[in-house]
């Protein structure tokens, strides 16, 4: 049983890597078995801080290569979780065998409690838009600045307009915990969810990015990795069916013969 | 607020607001930006915000559109992606007559608040809190801008309304159709 979680932000620049892997590493601490898919078109990022750059297998070979691969090819066991690196953007897989993708899918989902899709930053195109819609839930990551605010809240309302809830909101990069007590109880009534946490900046976080390292992994102690260690604490992951999830990717990526 | 014309030092669209706000401060700009974003938070699109700089760092903030300053116009000038900027130079002294007119004061923002309510660049932000003068008016200035924001419960409502309609438009583009709630 497993449930998708989407990272999203809605722009840029917000440390979403940064949380998707953070979070990853917290939930899988608790004891969750954690699968990261990078679905970011900017994928290199990802790979990047999880030491994949040169990751020889990925989703993209799984799906359109040949048919010899095995989905345990393209999942790499890292800092206690498993990453599949996609190798492509979301929306190329429009050319994958819909059977086929359910099935990888659903052998993902098999195996986890959690699978976190790290989502691209912004909602201009079919691939961005698609870790939205295939997800259970989305966690928004925010600045507290007015342009993410209203770039969040446009992730917020693009999930539900697909079905997607919002499982809460992270303020990351926050330099006075006072600018999101400010805006905490305006943030929970429009985005209708709590707000997870406000991670503070932190040198460590780009020292962490630097040595190719998740947060958690490079900073344990930090007051950054406890507030994500909260946020994630209070995602309470549900148990879905593997199969609804697998048959959502496949209907959704492959629209017309799903 | 009356503004002298001043010379144009540049006209473009900037990627973001934190361009647009570091040139200046970089270039130590006196005189004031017009700020237009392409995509406007506002529901009446029209105007344009209005940020007075001195030496570059941001002193009073209106909105031709609104009509409204300070913390407000922030709100009302922010905007995702990128912004249409015009710096103009104006002599030192008829902008400080600017700063000093009657009203003025009502117009004041936090030397460092366009940074950290537009772009997050606590950096920046200093930086012009740093630079700007002991009897900058807008020192003392508590409004928050993004409570502003988020306080127009017209204007988010709408924001949220016409991202929903987006999100279904592009459902039937993109093939999710199936998918919409």
């Amino acid at each position: 049983m497993v449930e998708a979680i989407a990272v999203a932000s809605g722009k840029g620049g917000t440390g979403k890597t940064t949380a998707t892997l953070a979070l990853g590493m917290a939930l899988a601490a608790d004891g969750y078995d954690v699968t990261v898919v990078d679905a970011d078109t900017g994928l290199a990022n990802l790979l990047f801080h999880a030491d994949l750059d040169d990751a020889p297998v990925t989703l993209h070979d799984l799906l359109l290569g040949d048919a010899d691969v095995a989905v345990a090819d393209a999942t790499y066991d890292r800092f206690g979780m498993r990453v599949v690196p996609c190798g492509t953007d979301l929306g190329d897989f429009e050319a994958a065998d819909p059977d086929r993708l359910a099935d990888v899918v659903a052998e993902l989902a098999a195996d986890a409690d959690v699978l976190l899709l790290d989502s691209p930053a912004a909602l201009g195109s079919k691939s961005a838009v698609l870790p939205i819609v295939l997800a259970d839930r989305v966690v928004v990551v925010l600045q507290p600045t007015i342009p993410a605010l209203s770039d969040g809240l446009k992730v917020h309302e693009y999930a539900g307009a697909y079905g997607t809830d919002t499982a809460g909101v992270l303020y990351n990069r926050v330099h006075d915990p006072a600018d999101v007590d400010a805006v905490r109880g305006q943030t929970e009534r429009y985005f209708d969810a709590p707000v997870l946490a406000g991670v503070p900046a932190a040198d460590v976080v780009r020292d962490a990015r630097s040595a190719g390292e998740p947060l958690l992994a490079h900073a344990p102690e930090s007051a950054a990795a406890d507030a994500f260690r909260d946020a994630a604490a209070s995602l309470d992951p549900d148990d879905r069916d593997e199969a609804a999830v697998a048959d959502r990717f496949a209907s959704a990526v492959v629209p017309d013969r799903g | 607020m009356k503004l002298p014309r001043g010379a144009v030092v540049a006209a473009r669209v900037a990627d973001d607001h934190e361009v647009a706000l570091r040139t200046a401060h970089e270039e130590r700009l006196t005189g004031y930006l017009v700020l237009e974003p392409s995509a406007t938070l506002l529901l009446d699109e029209d105007g344009a915000g209005v940020l007075t700089v001195a030496d570059g760092v941001p002193v009073l903030a209106s909105h031709t559109g609104t009509g409204r300053g300070g913390a407000d116009a922030l709100a009302d000038l922010a905007g995702p992606g990128p912004v249409k900027v015009e710096r103009r130079a104006v002599d030192a002294s008829a902008l400080a007559d600017v700063h000093d007119a009657d009203g003025a004061d009502a117009l004041a923002v936090a030397p460092g608040e366009p940074a950290r309510v537009l772009t997050g660049d606590r950096d920046l932000a200093a930086a012009a809190r740093e630079r700007a003068p002991s009897d900058h008016p807008g020192r003392d200035a508590t409004a928050d801008p993004l409570a502003s924001f988020l306080a127009d419960d017209e204007r988010i409502a709408a924001l949220r309304e016409d991202a929903r309609e987006e999100a279904k438009r592009r459902a039937d583009e993109w093939g999710f159709a199936d998918e919409l709630d």
